[in-house]
This record gives structure tokens, C-alpha cells and sequence, in this order.
């Protein structure tokens, strides 16, 4: 059992709150990404569990075993770091030996391991070389090596990714992913990069002001956000919010926003509530479909295999009657800016936000009859 | 076509100019130097620079100068020779060795005053040495450690901790925290670490930070003047000043001159071992490139 467990963790540097009352249990094995914009506090959140900072409060677990006066060192723990911070004075080779050296590992033992985990990440060649005579992404794969030849009972890697190059990164990840599948230990991985998140993880773990806003798995993340910055902070291109208001309509309730009218079941609070829809759930087409509204394209972002579309959606009375901004994910070079377009939305994919960002479970599209 | 053959010859034009410039430049930067040189070979008596003692003849070529600085004094040149590498030695030693320490933990270690501290060994370091002199003496006088090894060895290497550390200081700086989290989390503490990552990182700087801490004491005079009294501890400074100041030494410049001469060579010396230390770059590339 070496999962990591964080309970009721808070960090605070002076004034700031870095970490605020944080729990998270990482199970045996898990590849777990912490995901949050820069200055979220997730990066601590890592450096609290390697030890390297220490909580104002509240308790870290690696394994069972409580490791709050643990110093870094006895906490068994290996740790990728963003800028790989290998050691300049020494070569590739005394680079991954170093964590064994000090640990007093048998000469002969180091030298199979380190052997092997450079051969495991292909940089067998590159053992005599210093770090500065080498290419960015053989630099994180020697950092790689360095945490792998330990054996540790985890990995917490800081955002390792984000200094190479597009090209390099993509398949960095492959690799990440197969490496953690071919260990099965427990990976802690820390990114911005909501892209990152949803490939690698089993689990993402939303930080925001030091809080942690979700940890689910990326399709329930995606599908069911917890509040309206993690709905908007996962999935790309972003979420389309519309702004309204619940209003009570003869025989139930709708939600109105401009020409948008949403007829909708479950609990009927009367007041602003935004309505999210991811772009790929919304559709658009040249011809009138039951329940679309007729809109304007106004903007065309080609992405390659899709387009991304920004369209001005009008009441069937067109302007200058109100209009709302919604995009959708289209196929490329399907429309161009000014064309006449219907806009209809998927009512099951609909999300419902309170005015403090909540999500609404209670709130739902009522199905239309057709 | 004109205007073409114009530019060129302003671009030599500029080129001559420029050299001429450098050339006059090292010649005033060598000139000492060669008159140092060919006054420590020579037998005539000086009195002035003249052409006749600047254009040295074959005739007047002449070691004697050496063999009186090298075997004939008292005390012997090797005495004081040895005075000195041992107070400069054992300065430099001490206090580099403190330097790091004192470096390592005004870079990376966080504790309250620290800034306030880094100011004050600044503001010390602005210090003329010669105030410190007299309260020095005293001090030293109460203590027993006049005309001792220790009584010079104590300052000299404190003043080498004071320079040095805001040195290593700011070379310390520049290495990411990165490295040293790095050999925490391989297994180390921060003393191991200090020793194992980050000392080996700071070579360039400590080999000058040596140079210039050895330097000093060898040629220190004031200091070495006031507290030592007897002659057998004299170190190569107090020697020359010796030299100069006795009767034959007033008179004859190549006895002055020589020993200027023998007296600097360990420090060219030095200076070429340490050389290839103080290259910068040796953490290039630890972090992204």
C-alpha cells in the first residue's frame, strides 16, 4: 500500500494562502494530475507531500505512514522537476546513480540499475555526457531516469512536460502514460495544460485559490463539473456560458436568456442562472430543425480537423431584437463569417450553474416533445 | 566606384587609429613592469630615467641583484617566503572555508535579518582596513597573540570571510533552488547537499575568491608591519620594505627591483593554476536550456 493521502492540509506563506484545507487520497498505483492555472497552489500541493515545504497544518500520509516530520530524504518519494534540475558538474550517468550512491547501494547494483532504466528510456547513449550537452527532451528523460532508478514509492513530477517543444511533447506523453503503466506506481502529476490533464490522468484533481474544486475521472470532469470555473477551465475550445434568468412561463418554468427560451424541469428557483454547453454540443446547420434558433456567424477559428465557430444567435424575429454569443465545434470549412445559420442544442448535455458557479444537479432540460 | 575606394580607406583609416590607441594603452600598462625588469638585470646605479637606462646594454647584464635578494639576507628569502605562504596559505584556507558556509546560508537559507545581515557585511567590507588596526593591537596585545602566527592569520582571514562570502553569496544566487530540492529529495540534507551539489557548483568562484584571499595577506604590509616584531616571522612584504630601506637597498634600485620580481612570481603562478577555474558556465544547461 503506497497511496498518498493528504488530510484537511493548509499552507500558508505570510499572508497568502497557498493551500487551503485540502483532502485528497491518491490510492496505490493511481496516475493522478493536479490541475490548476499558475499560482493555484498545485505545485505546492506538490512540494508538500515530497516534503521540500511544510503545512500549516493538517496531515500528510505516504503509504500509512504519517510523514509530517519527515524531511524529503526519508519520505522515499522521487520527484521530476519542472526545469529538470540535473546536475550541471556531474555526468548523465552520476546523474541517475547519484539518489543510489547516497544511499550507499552496492557499486555493482548501480551500475546494472542505472544501466537499465537508461536503456528503458532510450538515453543509453548519452551516459557520458554532461546535462548541457544535451537536448531538451533528453534532459527530461535523464531527470526521468533519475526519479525511475530509485524505485520510489512514488512520482511526483512538476509540470515536466511544459519545456519542451509541441512536437517532442506529444509523444513525451505517450510515454509518460506507457512508463506508468509499465510501473504501476503511483504518479502525481502537476500541469496547467487542461490538454495534459485529460490524456494522462486516471484521476484530475481541480485546484483554484488553494482549494481543491474536483478530483474525478477526466470524463466526469468533463461531463459533470463540479462548479462553473471547472467547467470552464476543462475541455477545449472552452464551454459556452449563457447568462439568464429562470422565469415561471404559464405551465412551468423556463430559462431565458435573449431569444434563447429553455423550457426546463426539476426545481424551480426563480433568478440568474447560467446555462453551460460544451461547443461540440451544439449544432448548427443551414436549414430550420425543431426548437433552433436562427443566428449569424461572426467568427470562424480554424483548428484543422474542426472549425470553431462564433455565431450571434437571434429570436425568430431577427435583429435588432436581442441576440446571445454561443460557438460550436463544426466541421472545417463547412461556414464562413456572415453566413445565415440554426442553432439547436443538445438538452441532455445542458449544465445548469447557480449564481455562485454551482452546479445545479436538480435543473434539467425539459425533453422536448416533437 | 569613388565612393567604394572612399570607404576602405576609411576603414583602414579607423583600424590604424584603433591600434595605435591599444598600442599606446599597453604601453603605458607594460612600462613599469619593463622598467621593474631591466632595473632588477642591471648594474648601473639609478638615479632617473634616462634613455641610457631604458635601451639596457649586454654589458651591463648583470644577476648579482638575484643572488644577493636569494642568498644573501637576513632573514633569508626563504623564510620569508615561507611566512608568507604560510599566513596567506592559512587565510586563504580559513577563511574560504567560512566563505561557503557564510555564502550558503545568506543565498539559501531563509531566517529573519538576513537581508539586514547582507547589508551589514557589506557596509563592513566598506571599511578601511588601516582603522582597524589600532583597536586591533590592542585587542590582540591583551590576548598574548602580538607577533604570533594566529595574531595575523585571525584578521587576514576574516577580512577574506567578509569579501568572499558576499562573493559566493552571489554566485549562489544564480544556482535554481532547483538543484539543491533536487538532492533533497535524492536522499541527501542540506549539509550533504551543500557539500555534494552545490559546493562542486561554486568552484569558479571560490578558485577566485582563494586568489584574491591569498593575494592579500602575501601582500599586506600595514597589518604585518604593526604586529609582528621579530624578524624570524617576518613575512615577504615586511622583507622588501627591509631591503628598501637599508642603506645599500636605498641606493641600489636592482636589490629593490629583484626582489619585487622573485616576490611576485607566486602569485603568476597561482593565478595560472586557479585560471581555469574562473570560467564561468559550469551550470549552463542544468536547467532548460
Amino acid at each position: 500500500m503506497t497511496g498518498i493521502r493528504l488530510e484537511n492540509v493548509t499552507k500558508r506563506f505570510k499572508t497568502t494562502v497557498a493551500v487551503d484545507d485540502v483532502s485528497l487520497q491518491i490510492p496505490d498505483g493511481e496516475f493522478l494530475v493536479i490541475l490548476g492555472a499558475s499560482g493555484s497552489g498545485k505545485s505546492t500541493i506538490l512540494r508538500l507531500i515530497a516534503g521540500l515545504e511544510v503545512q500549516t497544518s493538517g496531515h500528510v500520509y505516504i503509504g500509512d505512514m504519517l510523514v509530517d516530520d519527515y524531511e524529503p530524504r526519508d519520505r522515499n518519494i522521487a520527484m521530476v522537476f519542472q526545469s529538470y534540475a540535473l546536475y550541471p558538474h556531474l555526468t548523465v550517468y552520476n546523474n541517475i546513480a547519484f539518489g543510489l550512491k547516497v544511499r550507499r547501494v552496492e557499486k555493482g547494483e548501480i551500475d546494472r540499475r542505472v544501466k537499465s532504466t537508461a536503456q528503458l528510456l532510450g538515453i543509453d547513449d548519452t551516459l557520458d555526457r554532461r546535462p548541457s550537452e544535451l537536448s531538451g527532451g533528453q534532459r527530461q528523460r535523464v531527470a526521468l531516469a533519475r526519479a525511475i532508478v530509485r524505485d520510489p514509492e512514488a512520482f511526483l513530477l512538476d509540470e515536466p512536460l511544459s519545456n519542451l517543444d509541441a512536437k517532442i511533447r506529444s509523444s513525451a506523453r505517450v510515454e509518460l502514460k506507457r512508463l506508468h503503466q509499465q510501473l504501476k506506481q503511483t504518479f502525481v502529476f502537476v500541469t496547467h495544460d487542461q490538454s495534459e490533464a485529460m490524456t494522462l490522468g486516471d484521476r484530475l484533481a481541480i485546484v483554484h485559490h488553494g482549494k481543491l474544486l474536483q478530483c474525478d475521472t477526466p470524463e466526469q470532469v468533463l461531463s459533470r463539473p463540479a462548479n462553473r470555473y471547472v467547467a470552464s477551465f476543462v475541455g477545449s475550445p472552452e464551454m459556452v456560458f449563457l447568462e439568464g434568468n429562470v422565469a415561471s412561463t404559464g405551465s412551468g418554468f423556463s430559462f431565458v436568456s435573449g431569444p434563447v427560451v429553455i423550457p426546463i424541469r426539476g426545481e424551480s428557483r426563480v433568478g440568474p442562472v447560467t446555462i453551460g454547453l460544451r461547443p461540440w454540443d451544439v449544432a448548427v446547420g443551414r436549414t430550420p430543425q425543431p426548437g433552433s434558433l436562427p443566428g449569424r456567424v461572426t467568427g470562424v477559428e480554424r483548428l484543422g480537423p474542426s472549425d470553431h465557430l462564433f455565431v450571434d444567435v437571434h429570436g425568430a424575429g431577427g435583429p435588432p431584437t436581442p441576440t446571445a454569443a454561443v460557438r460550436a465545434l463544426v466541421r472545417a470549412y463547412e461556414y464562413d463569417i456572415g453566413d445565415s445559420v440554426w442553432v439547436a442544442f443538445d438538452p441532455d448535455r445542458a449544465l445548469f450553474f447557480d449564481a455562485q458557479g454551482e452546479r445545479l444537479d436538480s435543473m434539467s432540460v425539459l425533453p422536448r416533445r416533437s | 566606384m569613388k565612393t567604394r575606394r572612399a570607404r576602405k580607406w576609411v576603414r583602414l583609416g579607423k583600424r590604424v587609429v584603433s591600434h595605435l590607441v591599444l598600442i599606446l594603452a599597453c604601453a603605458f600598462a607594460l612600462f613599469p613592469i619593463y622598467f621593474i625588469v631591466i632595473t632588477s638585470f642591471s648594474t648601473l646605479p639609478i638615479a632617473s630615467i634616462t634613455a641610457q637606462v631604458l635601451i639596457p646594454k649586454l654589458s651591463q647584464f648583470s644577476t648579482a641583484s638575484y643572488h644577493a635578494i636569494l642568498f644573501s639576507q637576513s632573514p633569508s628569502f626563504t623564510s620569508l617566503l615561507w611566512n608568507s605562504t604560510i599566513f596567506a596559505g592559512s587565510s586563504a584556507a580559513i577563511g574560504l572555508l567560512l566563505a561557503a558556509f557564510t555564502g550558503f546560508a545568506l543565498s539559501k537559507f531563509n531566517f529573519p535579518g538576513r537581508r539586514t545581515f547582507v547589508y551589514f557585511i557589506l557596509l563592513i567590507s566598506l571599511f578601511p582596513s588601516f582603522v582597524l588596526i589600532l583597536p586591533f593591537y590592542l585587542e590582540f596585545a591583551k590576548l598574548g597573540l602580538i607577533d604570533s602566527y594566529l595574531g595575523l592569520i585571525i584578521p587576514y582571514s576574516a577580512g577574506a570571510v567578509v569579501f568572499s562570502g558576499i562573493l559566493v553569496k552571489n554566485y549562489m544566487d544564480s544556482i535554481p533552488d532547483d538543484i539543491e530540492e533536487a538532492a533533497l529529495v535524492d536522499g541527501l540534507g542540506r549539509t550533504g547537499a551543500f557539500f555534494r551539489v552545490l559546493l562542486p557548483l561554486c568552484y569558479p568562484i571560490l578558485g577566485l575568491a582563494a586568489f584574491l584571499a591569498f593575494v592579500g595577506p602575501y601582500s599586506d604590509y600595514a597589518l604585518a608591519h604593526v604586529f609582528l616584531t621579530s624578524s624570524d616571522k617576518w613575512t615577504l612584504a615586511l622583507g622588501l620594505y627591509n631591503v628598501a630601506s637599508t642603506d645599500s637597498g636605498a641606493s641600489n634600485y636592482g636589490l629593490v627591483t629583484a626582489f619585487a620580481i622573485v616576490m611576485s612570481l607566486p602569485i603568476v603562478a597561482f593565478y595560472m593554476a586557479f585560471q581555469r577555474y574562473i570560467i564561468g558556465g559550469l551550470t549552463l544547461g542544468a536547467v532548460r536550456g
